[in-house]
């Protein structure tokens, strides 16, 4: 691969690259793991940049590789040494936004988001992102029906865990 | 407020979080190796067909003194022929299948059409397995039942044998053979449901949402 493209890429993931750290945030539960499967989406997004065309907006096709390695390419490595959970660091909300409840909640429904399993956190995910339900359900390869249906769950899902 | 837009208003704020990484960073991670199921999979089916290809290919280095000897006990010295240009034809199929259903597996496509290029990708090695291990039965059995007619040694010490102690021998090279058979594919099913597990999981989270 020539150096130009490698050049437009590093610059393009760069910019857009945190989408590929909040689908981290979704799928790990330490930095070790986020690092990872932040490797291996690169990786990922590397090899099919080739193919990438500009029609498409990056981003978008970003928001595809990225849940694509995560649901189902990323293997969990071994070499991960367990370090600081997310739990403890992961509200830096700012001081005059200070709002104890509101923490406390925001605090329950990460812990909630991470119970979920996979496909879950990709609805919940895309939803968060502000992904409309065809977008949610042509990434997913459901249809958009189903993908409202199953967010409807979901939210049920959350709720219970929150107040069981 | 519903939980899920409290949620999504601190989600879009978390941006600033992140340990952003810089340009070299990601250079360096473009060089890395991937260590994704795909390529554990491919490594794994290239293996098998390396396994595969020389158990097979062990008569065409035999001696010459083998062969005969081989070529006696199956009574047509065509049959071997026969069988390992079957064996390599078969190969040559499975690799062409192997090789296109690799190629069909793209990271682009929507996550479920993904996880079934992978799944069927697995399929085609598993059934190269079943094939293999169905021959290596097959022939273990033939071989045998060649071996006791037609090889002198055999023969002789078969000779005088009745009948009852013949299909206790005859019972106990099947049990033999089938325990073999069950031993390697027992390893295959540990070694893809260990590897596939959270894939099949996935996927089938996602067909229970299309019923």
């Amino acid at each position: 691969m020539n150096k130009e493209l490698e050049h437009s890429f590093v610059e393009l993931l760069e910019k857009h690259q945190n989408i590929v750290h909040k689908v981290c945030r979704l799928y790990t539960n330490n930095q070790d793991a986020h690092n990872d499967l932040f490797q291996e989406i690169t990786i990922q997004l590397w090899k099919a940049y080739p193919k990438f065309r500009g029609d498409a907006k990056f981003s978008t096709w970003m928001y595809r590789v990225g849940l694509n390695t995560a649901i189902t390419l990323y293997r969990k490595s071994k070499r991960r040494i367990s370090t600081q959970d997310y739990d403890g660091v992961q509200f830096k909300i700012k001081a005059e936004e200070y709002d104890d409840t509101e923490e406390q909640q925001l605090k329950l429904l990460y812990k909630a988001v991470h119970q979920l399993n996979d496909i879950e956190k990709a609805l919940v995910f895309l939803y968060l992102e502000d992904k409309n339900y065809k977008e949610i359900s042509e990434t997913l390869g459901i249809s958009e029906v189903n993908a409202r249906v199953k967010m409807n769950r979901v939210k049920t899902k959350l709720k219970t865990i929150l107040n069981p | 407020m519903d939980e899920l837009e409290l949620l999504k208003k601190d989600w879009q704020k978390q941006s600033d979080s992140f340990a952003k990484k810089s340009s070299t960073d990601i250079y360096n991670m473009l060089h890395k190796k991937s260590s994704s199921i795909v390529k554990m999979l491919f490594y794994i089916s290239i293996a098998e067909l390396i396994f595969w290809i020389a158990i097979n290919s062990i008569p065409l280095f035999s001696s010459q003194e083998y062969s005969d000897k081989m070529n006696s006990i199956y009574e047509n010295a065509y049959i071997l022929t026969w069988l390992t240009f079957l064996t390599f034809a078969v190969i040559i199929l499975f690799v062409y299948l192997l090789f296109k259903s690799y190629k069909s597996i793209s990271v682009t496509d929507n996550a479920k059409r993904l996880m079934e290029s992978i799944l069927k990708t697995r399929k085609i090695v598993k059934y190269y397995v079943a094939y293999n291990l169905i021959l290596a039965f097959l022939s273990m059995g033939i071989g045998l039942f060649y071996a006791s007619k037609n090889d002198p040694n055999i023969a002789t010490k078969l000779e005088g044998i009745e009948d009852t102690q013949m299909l206790i021998y005859a019972l106990i090279a099947f049990a033999i053979t089938s325990a073999f058979v069950a031993v390697i594919w027992l390893f295959y099913k540990l070694l893809y449901g260990i590897l596939t597990k959270r894939l099949n999981r996935n996927y089938n989270e996602l067909k229970k949402l299309e019923v």
